[in-house]
């Protein structure tokens, strides 16, 4: 083969300048750390690599929304407890107010402490986050939810608490198919609750002149109870041994003897109430479904019962059904407070195990971006000294063959 | 004859011998050089009694060692290589801009929606708001830096453009100038070959197709025509065609090339045409890869801004005001462009984006065939997608209507999502404005008896939002079974609906579900969500739109339509290098043949070197010897 001087040249400068290239390449390479300098380098693992970043930020902000929705939750917890710590002074209180021997003075004093338990409560449902938003309003964060006065709630018997938030419930984007909630609204965990037994409550006429006090009832077939058309019944003593229960149109439907502490059936509704004490001909007694009665509307009833105090026989029976109502309620109230945490404990435990899901998702979006865009250190390396050792034979061979000239000789 | 006169005519080959050598030495490295050589002949010989006596030798010529195929080896192999190095350079600016880790899309992307989540998570949070808005400022400043750099390196393309037709025009001139000094020579000695010129305009040639593919005809007169494209001819003998580089008609930033002839007249020619070399290069980059790739990323920021805008308006601010626009796409429809040659009447094109998902990422091209008929083409695939027949039609996501009859063949390019990114703009200031709440609440009345609960609602997603949608609504259940739906809005009020839980309930553009056993008499209230500031469920939703897929017809979220223009780009740059690698082997091949024949090499020339001095040397002591014969001669006198 016929070779010209310009090949040696031409080709010896391409060579060298391809090692080059391929030398400069790996350098970038192994000062990078990346495998993937410019997308052309692996436009899929590239393209790839966008999108598990995406993934993986993504998982991020899930985790930044998994504190936000744990610190939400710890708070309303933390005011739930303290809750449950004054429901069991509340029934405390409140049974010590039905003990028979108080005096006045007792009594009063009992109602000195819970006023002050009162406005602790008002304190606990409106107690706001550190930005200042309230945790059991609602939607309506700025809102203050909860306003009233025990002698505001006792000034008219249906006076109920304001509540000046709303139903919602504010949720936070947990992970990629949940939605978790972070709020209970104020009405749910202090409003929201049927007072009585849970199906209906009972009452006593203000105009009763016997000593009768009638217990919560008992239902023992709700199946019967729910299916029973008319719930507004009361209870009628024709005399003080004989009662009729009448319907809502007081169309008598079952007549009795009365015997004090003998339960009184409700014809067809699977319930039953207990009266006790001596009942006055003409007294009535009510059974109404349950409705809501919020824990300060029970709060306040209790206090009015207490300072209301008369001591004659009426109104000591009067006294005594408000205690037991009181009691009820509490039990009730202080049920819904424990269904309440036992949600926020739920959601708690479900951002716990989100979070390890969470963690090993990131592990492996992580791995994934590895394998895709880092380098291989090892191989790298091996590369860059042996195409370092390339280009020094290129150069050397070069610098030999350029300088072989016949006109050396010359 | 003699044998001075002999020998004469071995020194003068031997010296026309040295000087060809010297010629091939002093050479070596010039561009396009082909060695030359002497051919050597013997002189008649004169018949004597004895026989024929050779009378010595002469230079019939100098010819150069070249090889037709060879040389057109070369040429193409350079110009593939030309073109694929300056599509390489190009295209290499845009690789590295969209996957930078800092520079690309995918950060600002991602920013902006963790600041959307941030925000969703703390929605009355003033700070977080402002963060939100601060992240959608660098999102729309991010839109618009990467546009704006596609913009300057199409620019950069116009103007090389303009420099490679400058600098193709001074080739033309000169293989036309060389041309004719070819003739000239050529009818000064018909047969003795103007080697260093042919090998000039060979050099020119050569340089030529580094900027075009161009190829030559021999003509007989010796000159050659030069032709590029299907063609069209760019020398043809002594005149030289020159190119132009001006604005297209359809497009003013759009620089094409025109070819003029040399009685003045000049046609567009098709980028089709203009292929190999540099200026070829940056032809195809500029339609294959530049012009899908901004036109990609206008359409996510077309598509993002729509979407987010869409949703916005489905929320309530901090002021309980309804969501207005977030982005300000008020400048971001299609670019329509009319030709420069369209003749009155010039017709009013309006087209609108119907549905954002459908959208691709072509340009189109209309035309009116006049009688309110016309013609749709899409440029990425040359589909017709309306053959002659009347607007309006809605195709590819957009609603395509003309208005004003214009005249046959006037044209119209339409560019749908060109500017999406350069003109998309936030359209809000006001942290407060955010609308991050639903504009709805719902509530169950305390007093209810059953179990039924109300979910939260939701605003149905059609704009715009039904003029009613804040009224409140009261569903009062008149059975277990039955309910009434009063208050203000269509189809209101309305009796006796049967229940069934879980249900959708729509009015006045909200759904919500009734879930458990309400009882007779129990009552749920929607209603507007006045100070609902820490309600965040149109902020979850606009932080949902990351992952949904609303481009590519509902196969694509924003951030993998990106990704697609990262591999398309990618895997093209690639491809480019590769093909560059390889027509540079090629080339390297092709030139190394070439070379294998012309190439001067100088051990080569060294040893003729030596071999015509030795013939010079030779041919000199046999004058030497014949003047001491004629002095022998001269003594038998003496």
């Amino acid at each position: 083969m016929r070779i010209s001087t310009s090949m040696i040249f031409d080709t010896g400068v391409a060579n060298i300048n391809k090692q080059w290239s391929q030398l400069l390449h790996l350098q970038q390479q192994v000062a990078s750390g990346r495998r993937i300098l410019t997308p052309s380098d692996d436009p899929v693992a590239a393209a790839r690599a966008l999108e598990v970043t995406q993934s993986s930020d993504i998982l991020t902000q899930y985790a930044t929304n998994q504190q936000n929705a744990t610190s939400a939750l710890g708070l309303a917890e933390t005011q739930l407890t303290s809750l449950n710590d004054m429901f069991a002074r509340l029934k405390e209180l409140t049974v010590q107010a039905g003990n028979a021997t108080l005096s006045a003075s007792d009594r009063q004093s009992i109602a000195f402490e819970l006023r002050a338990r009162f406005d602790e409560l008002l304190g606990l449902a409106n107690a706001a986050d550190g930005q200042g938003q309230y945790l059991f309003s609602g939607f309506m964060g700025s809102t203050k939810p909860f306003a009233g006065t025990v002698d505001q709630l006792n000034a008219v018997a249906s006076q109920e608490i304001t509540y000046d938030g709303d139903d919602g419930q504010r949720r936070l984007q947990v992970s990629a198919t949940r939605m978790l909630e972070v709020s209970d609204a104020g009405t749910d965990v202090f409003m929201r609750i049927k007072n009585g037994n849970g199906y209906f409550a009972t009452n006593y006429a203000g105009t009763n002149n016997g000593s009768g006090i009638i217990d919560i009832g008992n239902v023992t077939d709700p199946a019967a109870w729910n299916a029973l058309a008319d719930k507004n019944l009361s209870i009628n003593f024709t005399s003080a041994t004989t009662y009729d229960i009448v319907d809502s149109t007081s169309t008598v439907i079952a007549s009795g003897t009365y015997q004090s502490g003998v339960p009184i059936a409700i014809p067809a509704g699977g319930a039953s109430v207990i009266i006790t004490g001596a009942p006055a001909s003409g007294d009535t007694f009510t059974i109404e479904p349950s409705s809501s009665q919020s824990v300060f509307k029970t709060l306040a009833n209790l206090i009015g019962a207490l300072e209301s105090g008369g001591s004659s026989a009426v109104e000591s029976a009067q006294y005594s059904s408000e205690i037991g109502f009181a009691l009820a309620n509490f039990d009730r109230a202080n049920d819904n407070i424990l269904r309440v945490r036992s949600m926020i404990g739920s959601r708690m435990n479900e951002l716990e195990s989100l979070d390890s899901v969470n963690q090993d998702l990131q592990l492996q979006y992580q791995q994934t971006l590895s394998n895709l865009q880092d380098l291989d250190y090892a191989k790298a390396i091996s590369d860059l000294t042996r195409k370092q050792t390339d280009l020094q034979a290129a150069q050397q061979s070069f610098m030999k063959i350029s300088q072989l000239s016949l006109f050396n000789y010359f | 004859m003699s044998i001075f006169s002999v020998a004469l005519t071995g020194l003068n080959a031997a010296q026309v011998g040295i000087l060809t050598t010297n010629h091939n030495i002093a050479n070596t490295s010039t561009e396009g050089y082909n060695r030359q050589q002497i051919i050597q002949s013997t002189n008649t010989p004169m018949f004597t009694g004895a026989g024929y006596i050779g009378q010595g030798t002469n230079v019939l010529t100098v010819r150069r060692i070249y090889d037709q195929q060879l040389n057109e080896q070369v040429l193409a192999a350079s110009t593939g290589a030309a073109e694929m190095d300056s599509y390489l350079a190009q295209i290499g600016q845009i690789d590295n801009l969209l996957a930078d880790p800092s520079a690309g899309l995918t950060p600002a992307l991602s920013s902006f929606f963790s600041a959307v989540q941030e925000m969703a998570a703390n929605p009355a949070s003033i700070p977080a708001r402002q963060g939100m808005l601060s992240a959608s400022q660098a999102l729309v400043a991010r839109f618009q830096s990467i546009d704006q750099r596609m913009t300057e390196i199409r620019s950069g393309v116009n103007a090389m453009v303009t420099s490679e037709v400058t600098a193709i025009n001074s080739y033309a001139q000169q293989i036309a100038e060389i041309n004719e000094r070819i003739i000239l020579a050529q009818a000064a000695g018909p047969n003795q070959p103007p080697n260093d010129l042919l090998d000039q305009r060979d050099q020119l040639v050569a340089e030529l197709n580094t900027k075009i593919r161009a190829t030559t005809i021999t003509q007989s007169d010796g000159t050659y025509s030069v032709f590029i494209g299907n063609g069209q001819p760019l020398v043809i003998g002594t005149l030289p065609y020159s190119m132009k580089a001006v604005a297209a008609p359809d497009d003013p930033e759009r620089i094409v090339v025109a070819l003029t002839s040399p009685n003045g007249s000049s046609v567009y020619m098709p980028e089709s045409m203009l292929t190999g070399g540099s200026l070829g290069g940056l032809i195809a980059f500029r339609s294959q890869s530049l012009d899908d790739a901004q036109n990609a990323l206008g359409r996510i920021a077309l598509t993002l801004a729509q979407n987010f805008n869409d949703q916005h308006q489905l929320g309530q601010d901090l002021d309980g005001d309804l969501g207005g626009n977030y982005f300000d796409t008020s400048l971001m429809g299609a670019t329509i462009r009319s030709n420069a040659n369209n003749v009155a009447p010039a017709g009013t094109v309006t087209v609108a984006i119907s549905d954002y998902g459908a959208l691709t990422t072509s340009d189109y091209r209309l035309t009116s065939n006049g009688g309110g008929n016309y013609t749709l083409v899409r440029l990425s695939d040359n589909a017709v997608l309306v053959n002659n027949a009347a607007l309006p039609a809605t195709i590819d996501g957009m609603a395509i209507s003309v208005a004003g009859g214009p005249a046959a063949n006037n044209s119209y390019l339409i560019q749908p999502t060109r500017g999406g990114a350069t003109n998309l703009a936030l359209a809000i200031g006001n942290p407060r404005d955010i609308a991050v709440a639903a504009p709805i609440r719902t509530s169950a009345a305390l007093a209810n008896t059953g179990t039924g609960g109300i979910s939260a609602g939701t605003v149905n997603p059609s704009l715009p939002l039904d003029a009613n949608l804040r009224q409140t609504v009261t569903i009062t259940f008149t059975s277990a079974t039955t309910y009434d739906v009063t208050g203000t809005g269509t189809g209101l009020p309305a009796t006796g609906l049967t229940y069934t839980p879980g249900d959708d309930i729509t009015y006045n553009g909200w759904t919500i579900q009734i879930n458990g056993a309400p009882a007779a008499n129990d009552v749920f209230t929607i209603e507007r969500n006045s100070a609902g500031v820490a309600d965040n469920r149109n902020g979850v939703l606009l932080g949902a739109l990351q992952t949904k897929s609303t481009m590519e017809g509902g196969t694509a979220n924003y951030l993998s339509a990106y990704s697609t223009i990262v591999a398309q780009i990618g895997n093209k740059a690639r491809e480019v290098e590769i093909t560059g690698q390889a027509q540079q082997s090629l080339l390297e091949q092709a030139q190394s043949t070439r070379d294998q024949l012309s190439g001067v090499n100088l051990d080569e020339e060294a040893a003729n070197l030596l071999r015509y001095q030795q013939a010079y040397q030779a041919a000199a002591k046999v004058i030497s010897i014949a003047t001491t014969l004629f002095d022998e001669i001269l003594a038998l006198g003496r």
